[in-house]
């Protein structure tokens, strides 16, 4: 990930402006469930794993398109997949707050250990989508990342304008504020946390096919997707997207700040630090609202 | 004097009850063949397995203990058995106390760093535990994993700490295998005897009440956040010696030990054995402890190869634990005898 | 007489809503008072932001001298304010005296209890509200009436000043009704001051002194029970329930 030239800034905002991108399109998910349907989805790192190890699979096992055809296989089935789990982990867990999050937390596990059998357990790595570098203030900079910033504008904007114009949109954010009021309207709540789980499975698994030729393939980083998400919606606001873009930025730069100004053992705390200062002095995150008891 | 002749006058009678029962009965023989079981002299091999087993089975205890008396979920309970493993191996390897003492302060040790994150968390209504002590475990992790760190603390302090290396060469508890057993089942025996007065008293009448109605409780004029904090840390102090321990019988600790594996191995075992049962929890170790092994060997066997990877332990546990959640609330076992029983009451035509 | 509840210009509002509209009252110490209104008219939310369980946007709430606004749920039930909740609750996988019990190791519950032990209170409590022959079923099996009865058992438990009954009539059949007053009416004599809802007034008509009426968040007048069916505002609250209601 990081550039010959050793241009402490320009890295530091480039990291920043990466990891933030891809951090904003897995923590805009994760809120939208906890927002939606009062979900703390464990599984959400499994989503994450789905999509890496597909694309993954048809990047080594097609030789003319594998990358493209990975892609589009990847996005499709992990969306599904995450109607699936609610269909048939979550949705008949509704009443037991308990049971869903402990049936989320092993179906993490399951993914892990299943990607491991049926692919392998090796770290792999992958190539940028698109390859080649553009100089820009001296530094060469890959044109993979254009393509990871622009596509997370995009469905940023688009997730925004989806929620508050197109009419799916905007019975999600019914159900968001009052579940029980949403259903007396005719709103198919049922329906709508489904949804709901496919769209952060879908931002999710966009963000594993951009960000994957940039970090690693291994069966285990789902555990730091969920850990970042977590600490991000925790700073931004459960259930507030624009607190979860804005805690994505915030995040990424904080640990782009301590792993080039100060120390990478720092960095690596940031999560931690976040969580806890947040649920000590403002539990409701940046832009959450209070919570009522 | 009074209140003591009352208190020591008061637990028998729980446990007088609790002898006549089926599960009672079946619990104290099991122990009972615990305490025989060095006499038949079994091979090294199976011992150490007990041992792994009695281990565990004080972790899961512990889990059970806050989740399923205290309805308080921690997904990331291997912090305590990790902090404690690797405090308590330090202080072994490099100030030279006892393993007893060292084992004490590896899990208050384990306990302050549980209240990082723990007391943050249920000072709050809200789902943070879980999530918060995984994220702490998982920081753990990462931050015991460093070999950059490691080289820093060794520069800093001449010991190893921090690496992928872990701390190992720790002593055990004795060269004497049978004394090892012993102390592990006496301390096992002491620290779900603690756990099940506990519970059975006056606050682990108010702890039952946070389970099964905060709101109610605070309305009912107990400071409910003292009471989880409290129970936090004692499922804290209780898996940590579990940590130690596994320090002790393992020879030493390396950072897989704080990897959401082992917070996950805690629920299965308890969901096996049934929550809110702490001798089911006990039970449930025992029934994972083996079933593991026996996944284990079948995975060796050449002829079975044909199975792949998927007898990987791991892997059918996550789906037992899946189905167990989905079909049986209340714990395997819970479940498996209850429709026993029913068989059996049709069998007997009631 | 002195004034054992004081509450001004309490307000609380939800994004769009104002449950609470700037509400000012006082209880009298050793009185029975009532909260009337129709449905939706904010008692719950009162006796809420009054018991701690939510904060008020603005205002004040005294009691027996303190200052008590915003306090924790827990403190002010030890400074001696039980309340009973309009939806049922109970520890439902408990007995009857656990329950009970769980009041009675309240800070406030065990300065009573100390002196017979906390089993031996939490049964003259449940003797209190006739339910000792249950001491040992969970509540989960229980009818309504004695759910309502198992409430006001708990609030008990914790030794209160000031009992806060939010509509313990709601879902009774008559019976049970006589049951949960003569309970009541004794506690009154007993010098707990009570402080009671209720969207019926028929029922409170014939038990309280004085009612205060409330309306959309606002108080709207207080007094004799009688006085009060008759007040203008009173009455146009209450039309589209039924004139049988005002009787």
């Amino acid at each position: 990930m990081f550039f010959s030239l050793a241009d402490p800034i320009v890295n530091f905002l480039i990291f920043g402006i990466i990891q933030g991108s891809i951090y904003a399109l897995l923590a805009m998910g994760f809120s939208l469930v906890y927002g939606v349907g009062g979900i703390l989805n464990q599984a959400h790192g499994a989503f994450y794993v789905i999509a890496t190890y597909i694309f993954y699979w048809f990047f080594i096992n097609l030789p003319v398109f594998g990358l493209l055809i990975g892609i589009i296989v990847a996005l499709i089935i992990t969306t599904l997949i995450g109607g699936l789990v609610y269909i048939l982990l979550i949705k008949p867990l509704k009443d037991s707050h308990v049971g869903v999050v402990i049936v989320t937390f092993a179906f993490a596990f399951f993914i892990e250990n299943l990607v491991g059998i049926l692919v392998d357990k090796q770290y792999h790595d992958m190539p940028h989508l698109i390859p080649g570098y553009f100089e820009i203030l001296g530094t060469s900079v890959p044109y993979h990342y254009l393509l990871v910033i622009g596509i997370a504008i995009l469905l940023v904007v688009l997730i925004t304008l989806f929620i508050n114009k197109l009419k799916l949109g905007k019975s999600i954010r019914a159900v968001a504020q009052d579940a029980e009021a949403a259903s007396l309207m005719g709103i198919n709540v049922d329906r709508i946390l489904a949804y709901t789980l496919m769209i952060s499975a879908f931002l999710t698994s966009v963000a594993a096919v951009l960000n994957v030729p940039v970090d690693i393939v291994a069966p285990h980083i789902g555990w730091t997707i969920l850990l970042n998400s977590f600490a991000i919606v925790v700073l931004g606001g459960l259930g507030s997207l624009s607190g979860s873009v804005l805690g994505a930025y915030i995040i990424a730069f904080a640990r782009a700040y301590t792993n080039f100004f100060i120390s990478p053992i720092l960095s690596a705390l940031i999560p931690i630090i976040v969580i806890v200062a947040m649920l000590v002095l403002r539990p409701r995150g940046i832009l959450g609202k209070k919570e009522i008891d | 004097m009074e209140k003591l002749n009352e208190k020591i006058s008061g637990f028998p009678a729980y446990f007088k009850d609790w002898i006549k029962t089926f599960r009672g009965k079946v619990t104290v023989l099991c122990l009972i063949g615990l305490i025989l079981l060095p006499l038949a002299n079994p091979n090294p091999y199976i011992m150490g397995i007990f041992n792994t087993f009695m281990i565990y089975a004080i972790f899961a205890v512990s889990w059970d203990f806050l989740a399923g008396y205290v309805g308080q979920v921690s997904f990331g309970h291997a912090i305590f058995l990790g902090v404690s493993g690797y405090a308590t191996a330090y202080i072994i390897k490099y100030f030279a106390w006892p393993w007893w003492s060292a084992l004490l302060l590896g899990a208050v040790i384990a306990v302050l760093f549980g209240i990082i994150v723990g007391v943050p968390a249920l000072r709050l209504k809200g789902p943070y535990l879980a999530l918060g002590t995984l994220a702490m475990s998982l920081i753990l992790y990462q931050l015991f994993l460093m070999g950059s760190l490691g080289i820093m603390w060794k520069n800093a302090f001449g010991t190893d700490l921090f690496g992928t290396d872990g701390l190992g060469q720790v002593p055990p508890i004795s060269t004497n295998v049978d004394i090892q057993y012993y102390a592990i089942l006496i301390i096992m025996c002491l620290s779900i005897a603690f756990l099940t007065h506990l519970v059975k008293s006056n606050i682990g009448t108010i702890f039952r009440a946070i389970r099964d109605d905060e709101t109610g409780t605070s309305a009912s004029g107990i400071n409910t956040t003292k009471y989880k904090i409290l129970a936090f840390l004692i499922s804290g102090f209780f898996a940590g010696i579990a940590g130690g321990l596994y320090a002790l019988r393992f020879s030493g600790v390396n950072p897989g030990v704080f990897q959401p594996l082992y917070s996950f191995y805690a629920i299965i075992m308890v969901a096996i054995g049934g929550i809110a049962s702490l001798s089911g929890a006990a039970l449930g170790a025992f029934i994972f402890v083996f079933l593991g092994e026996i996944l284990r060997l079948l995975g060796d066997i050449p002829q079975l190869e044909v199975l792949g990877g998927f007898a990987e332990p791991i892997f059918i546990f996550s789906i037992l634990l899946i189905l167990i959640i989905r079909f049986a609330e209340h714990g395997l076992l819970g479940t498996l005898l209850e429709k026993l029983q029913s068989l059996w009451d049709i069998v007997l035509g009631r | 007489m002195g004034v054992i509840l004081e509450v001004k210009n309490l307000t609380k509002k939800y994004s769009g809503l104002t449950a609470v509209n700037d509400m000012s009252f006082e209880v009298h110490r050793g009185e029975f008072t009532g909260l009337i209104g129709p449905n939706g008219a904010g008692k719950t939310t009162l006796f809420n932001l009054i018991s701690g369980m939510e904060k008020p946007n603005s205002g004040v709430v005294r009691f027996d001298g303190y200052n008590i606004t915003g306090m924790k749920p827990h403190k002010i039930v030890n400074l001696g304010i039980a309340r009973t909740f309009q939806l049922v609750r109970s520890f439902k996988f408990m007995t009857l005296l656990d329950n009970i019990s769980v009041s009675c190791l309240s800070p406030r519950g065990k300065k009573l209890a100390k002196e017979y032990g906390i089993d031996e209170s939490a049964s003259s409590i449940l003797s209190a509200v006739g339910l000792v022959d249950k001491a040992r079923i969970p509540p989960i099996i229980l009818p309504h009436g004695d759910l309502r009865k198992l409430q006001i058992g708990k609030a008990l438990g914790t030794n209160p000043k000031l009992l806060l009954l939010d509509e313990p009539f709601s879902g009774l059949t008559h019976e049970e009704q006589k049951g949960i007053t003569d309970l009541i009416i004794k506690l009154h004599a007993d010098g707990v001051s009570v402080f009671m809802t209720g969207h019926v007034l028929r029922e409170l008509m014939n038990l309280v002194p004085r009612a205060i009426a409330m309306h959309q968040g606002k108080y709207i007048t207080e007094g004799p029970p009688e006085e009060v069916a008759r007040n203008k505002i009173v009455l146009e609250a209450y039309l589209g329930k039924g004139a049988e209601d005002l009787a």
